[in-house]
């Protein structure tokens, strides 16, 4: 039953990643991260409200549970904040997405989801991701994906398939929206410096 | 200069991660795939029944419900087990899955009984279910029954996923359903109707289709144990749909498709070489295909039998045809179901009534006879509209039985499970 324990932890660390920080002290957001962990498991018509979340969500992808538990120790100020590697982390989760959900449409006969029943080439490439990513000391993002095979070799999910570990539409549909949002803003600061000299 | 002088801690960590994929490329090799397991009908007992038998029973007995989306499988001792949905309308909250069981010996469909529910698939799989659909069933060949059904968690059947229960006991008892896990958008839009076909290390190949902006087919393969270990894409784009596949032998196979396009209106047919690994471009046969499932089997003549909706509109006709391997050659066998109106056209309620009436009796068998007062009593607005009642014969359910027997269950006006046997000396004398 861990896909459960993951829907309540899903569930809790989502609402507390969402909700405003309401200027509360270290300890009363710890407090408030429980409360929510908590809730989620209030039955409703004999689900839990983690179950009725997880209907539509589905089981998160481990990188995702990795990366939201981050994002909860930081708002904890547990952590520093990440020296590198914020945007490689979502380059590198922003373009699994875009590899694997488009041909979930059936578009053609190419179906990268079948890499994940046979993982060796995938693992592969992961892996030298993962040791390079190390090498540049981005951290999170190999806690992520290293998280995500470690949990992939014990089965802890019930899919068999590694792509089931590594990425999520949540985390893929996040990824693909900070980018675009950083994108803008570089634009739009790029924008202003060359409107700068012209006055 | 990022290159530093590495720190123990450092090198540690990178042997660690060496080790740990290290681990996981030795501990995940690619699943072996396996020939199809083919079934060889008792033909000693198949010849001994030398005259031909055709017949007819109602395999469901409720007469309020919409029933539909049947299947069925033989179980050792000779009797069948069929599956169905039925509620108050498709897609309804009440729809459950129901089965009834045929007695080889009286000839007759036994009483209904509920496999799955709304809630039991809720408490089950730990999510909320909306509605439930597409039930298929069948008994692998070591003895554990499969039952494979849709459900959907959110929106239409595009949002389906299939659910999985195994019984032990040919269908006494049933395990807790849990979903398969076929897609990695959110486990949606894998939707199952078709036969699961069997391969020789008791993995099973399980035809299944996708709605959700695409319609296409897929073949899952699932471990003995049932969870999917691998999928192949049948078809691909947005006209195809629920895939029936044939295994030819060991290697080849064919799919017939559900055409689900705007183009041509014909049946698809697709074929694999490799047990169901790569799949041929589909192609359109001459039958026509009104966006209607449709199912076939092997004979042993190595050619097919076809149960379909040959229309390019309306289900009001259900016929059996028999095709060689090429699928060149198409023969009419029978027409399964018609309405007397040769274009379907609807009919006054009265003028229904008393054709309906005719058609239950001829498959109403001795158990169901007393029911058809209430029956005709009961007709209610399904078949009716303004413009008149309508015939709808669809979504046949095709088997052969390891006594050589061709058992066919489908849709009877959403009213009824209709469940037609017949032999190979019937099929013969009907091809002569």
């Amino acid at each position: 039953m861990i896909n459960l324990w993951q829907a309540h932890l899903s569930f809790a660390m989502i609402v507390f990643l969402l909700l405003p920080g309401f200027g509360l002290s270290r300890l009363w957001r710890a407090v408030l991260l429980a409360a929510l962990l908590a809730i989620s498991f209030i039955p409703l018509d004999g689900l839990t409200l983690a179950a009725y979340l997880r209907s539509h969500i589905d089981d998160l992808a481990i990188t995702t549970l990795v990366f939201m538990a981050w994002g909860c120790l930081r708002r904890l100020d547990l952590l520093p904040p990440a020296q590198h590697g914020q945007i490689s982390v979502l380059i590198i989760f922003a373009a699994m997405a875009l590899l694997l959900y488009p041909a979930t449409l059936g578009l053609s006969y190419l179906d990268p989801y079948r890499f994940g029943y046979s993982p060796r080439i995938l693992l592969t490439f992961i892996a030298l991701l993962t040791l390079g990513l190390f090498y540049l000391r981005h951290g999170l993002a190999v806690a992520m994906l290293a998280g995500a095979t470690l949990a992939f070799m014990f089965g802890i999910k019930p899919s068999h398939n590694y792509w089931d570990y590594l990425v999520d539409p949540l985390l893929g549909l996040y990824c693909c929206g900070a980018l675009l949002v950083l994108a803008v803003r570089a634009a739009c600061r790029w924008l202003i410096r060359q409107r700068g000299p012209a006055r | 200069m990022r290159i530093r002088r590495p720190r123990l801690a450092v090198f540690v960590t990178y042997i660690a991660l060496v080790c740990l994929f290290a681990s996981v490329w030795l501990t995940h090799p690619a699943p072996v795939h396996s020939s199809f397991a083919l079934m060889s009908p008792t033909m000693a007992v198949a010849n001994k029944v030398a005259k031909p038998i055709y017949t007819s029973r109602f395999a469901s007995s409720g007469l309020l419900d919409f029933v539909h989306s049947s299947a069925v499988t033989a179980l050792p001792d000779g009797s069948l087990m069929s599956v169905w949905f039925a509620g108050t309308r498709e897609g309804a909250a009440d729809v459950q899955v129901r089965s009834a069981v045929f007695n080889a010996t009286t000839g007759e469909w036994g009483a209904e009984r509920v496999l799955a529910t709304r809630d039991s698939t809720q408490q089950g799989t730990r999510k909320y279910i909306r509605k439930l659909g597409n039930p298929v069933v069948a008994l692998a060949p070591d003895n554990r029954l499969w039952l494979f059904y849709v459900s959907v968690s959110m929106g239409g059947w595009a949002g389906s996923a299939v659910n999985v229960m195994v019984s032990d006991d040919f269908g006494e008892n049933w395990s807790a359903p849990r979903q398969l896990i076929t897609s990695p958008f959110l486990n949606i839009s894998t939707l199952v109707r078709s036969a699961p076909v069997f391969h020789a290390d008791g993995s099973i190949g399980l035809p299944v289709y996708h709605e959700f902006l695409g319609k296409f087919a897929e073949y899952l393969y699932l471990s003995p144990d049932g969870n999917v270990i691998d999928k192949y894409r049948i078809s691909r784009g947005n006209n195809s749909l629920q895939p029936t596949v044939v295994p030819l032998d060991g290697q080849r196979g064919i799919a017939l498709l559900r055409y689900a396009g705007e183009t041509h209106h014909r049946v698809l047919a697709t074929r694999t070489e490799d047990a169901g690994q790569t799949w041929s471009e589909p192609y359109p046969l001459d039958p026509s295909n009104p966006n209607s499932s449709l199912a076939a089997v092997a004979t042993p003549e190595h050619g097919l039998l076809v149960a379909l909706n040959d229309l390019q509109e309306g289900r009001f006709k259900l016929s059996l045809y028999g095709t060689d391997a090429k699928m060149n050659d198409w023969r009419s066998v029978r027409d399964l179901d018609k309405s007397p109106d040769p274009l379907g056209n609807p009919f006054s309620p009265q003028a229904y009534k008393e054709i309906i009436g005719h058609e239950f009796r001829d498959s109403s068998g001795a158990l169901r006879q007393p029911l058809e007062a209430q029956f005709l009593s009961n007709l209610d607005t399904r078949v009716c509209t303004s413009r008149g009642c309508e015939f709808e014969y669809e979504y046949p359910y095709f088997i052969r039985s390891p006594d050589g027997m061709y058992h066919l269950v489908y849709s009877w006006n959403n009213t009824f499970i209709k469940h037609v046997t017949f032999n190979d000396a019937w099929l013969s004398e009907r091809l002569k």
